[in-house]
């Protein structure tokens, strides 16, 4: 992000809580639909993180990246949802709160949806209808009104893209 | 094909030549099917926290972490829960088990205000390893942590983390079965150094029996 925009951000300015919304929005709601799986709970985590980011602005670095930080406001929060709910008690003295599913790969869905959203509108929508509407090339062409070459040519550079923002990945 | 050709095309179908990282294109491409990867925000999440900021005004300048350090007897709280859990042995999600080995863990003289818990569960692919730590330090700039698992001959490196960004739960993979590795530590390395641990141990801890199934 625009470090101008996380200086401001640290001051608790709301339009740069805005840019960072508008950045970071989607992540975090794929982060919590991953790890509580309903909407509304998803809805709920995704603004308390930002409320809670707000309130903890001051005590970001921005000499760090910003990504990590929210990531894991995100996932405290969406876990503490979790937890709420799942809590056991599975004997009179002591009360055990389970793990949340989905927790193995969170930081992969975050940074995936992250990534998805820096793609042009037009590679972004054949990523989806590829990967998640499970469309053949042939069908993703009828369905947009444009020739096979052009979403094989979409799909490539989509793919390049996404392989070049999700590099840091494979050095985890 | 060349190599700057495979990946993508492996990433976009799954199929074809089949590149040296392909686990993790496959774990991307498992990521792409869901359907919560895709899913937008509700307009009423933007709308609530920006309620929020105009009802409580200017953010509040919030301590560091540095200034919020747990009091020992809430570790000491935290250790004892975790052996708590570790005598229980299976923790359930819903209605569905999930054996957990809790294994605590101790700040060597490099690092004695450390301490914590690994969090253990075998998965389809390897050792879910799940480090709770306190009282270690973010790893000075030029260095990172590196976990390890052991027998008695060589330890088998878990993943690396930092800590610069918090104390939040650091999660590594085995791909050894800790059975036979029993021992566990966390080692401070240096940025462009060998592959082979330092002898700068941090923190370790031993399990000397795991709950499966």
């Amino acid at each position: 992000m625009d470090p101008e925009v996380l200086q401001r951000f640290r001051i608790g300015d709301e339009s740069a809580v805005k840019a960072v919304y508008d950045r970071f929005g989607g992540p975090v709601f794929a982060l919590s639909m991953s790890i509580l799986g309903e909407p509304g709970l998803a809805a709920d985590a995704t603004q308390q993180t930002f409320i809670k980011a707000w309130r903890a602005a001051s005590t970001y670095d921005p000499e760090r990246s910003f990504s990590p930080w929210i990531y894991a406001i995100a996932r405290r929060t969406a876990i503490d949802i979790y937890r709420k709910r799942a809590r056991l008690v599975v004997s009179d003295q002591v009360d055990v709160v389970s793990m949340a599913p989905g927790l193995e790969t969170v930081w992969e869905v975050f940074e995936v949806r992250a990534a998805l959203d820096q793609l042009p509108d037009e590679e972004r929508q054949v990523v989806k209808l590829s990967h998640f509407d499970g469309l053949t090339h042939g069908e993703i062409a009828n369905q947009l009104g444009i020739p096979v070459g052009t979403v094989k040519s979409r799909s490539h550079r989509a793919h390049q893209r996404l392989l070049v923002l999700l590099r840091h990945l494979e050095e985890m | 094909m060349g190599t700057d050709d495979i990946r993508p095309q492996y990433l976009a179908t799954g199929s074809g030549e089949s590149p040296a990282d392909h686990e993790q294109l496959d774990l991307i491409r498992g990521v792409l099917a869901e359907s919560s990867t895709w899913e937008e925000p509700p307009e009423g999440v933007v709308d609530g926290l920006f309620a929020t900021i105009a009802r409580e005004g200017h953010a509040p300048v919030v301590e560091t972490a540095a200034k919020r350090q747990r009091p020992p007897w809430l570790l000491a709280a935290g250790v004892v829960a975790a052996i708590a859990l570790l005598v229980i042995g299976v923790v359930s999600v819903f209605d569905e088990p999930i054996a957990e080995t809790v294994v605590a863990m101790t700040g060597t003289n490099l690092a004695p205000a450390a301490a914590g818990v690994a969090s253990l569960r075998p998965t389809p692919s390897g050792w879910y390893i799940r480090l709770d730590v306190s009282g270690l330090p973010a790893a000075p700039e030029g260095t990172y942590y590196q976990g390890w698992v052991w027998n008695d001959d060589e330890g088998v490196s878990i993943g690396t983390f930092h800590l610069r960004d918090g104390d939040d739960a650091v999660v590594l993979w085995s791909g050894v079965d800790v059975a036979e590795y029993p021992a566990i530590s966390v080692t401070l390395e240096d940025e462009g150094a060998g592959p082979e641990a330092s002898e700068r141990i941090m923190m370790k801890g031993r399990f000397e029996e795991l709950s499966e199934g």
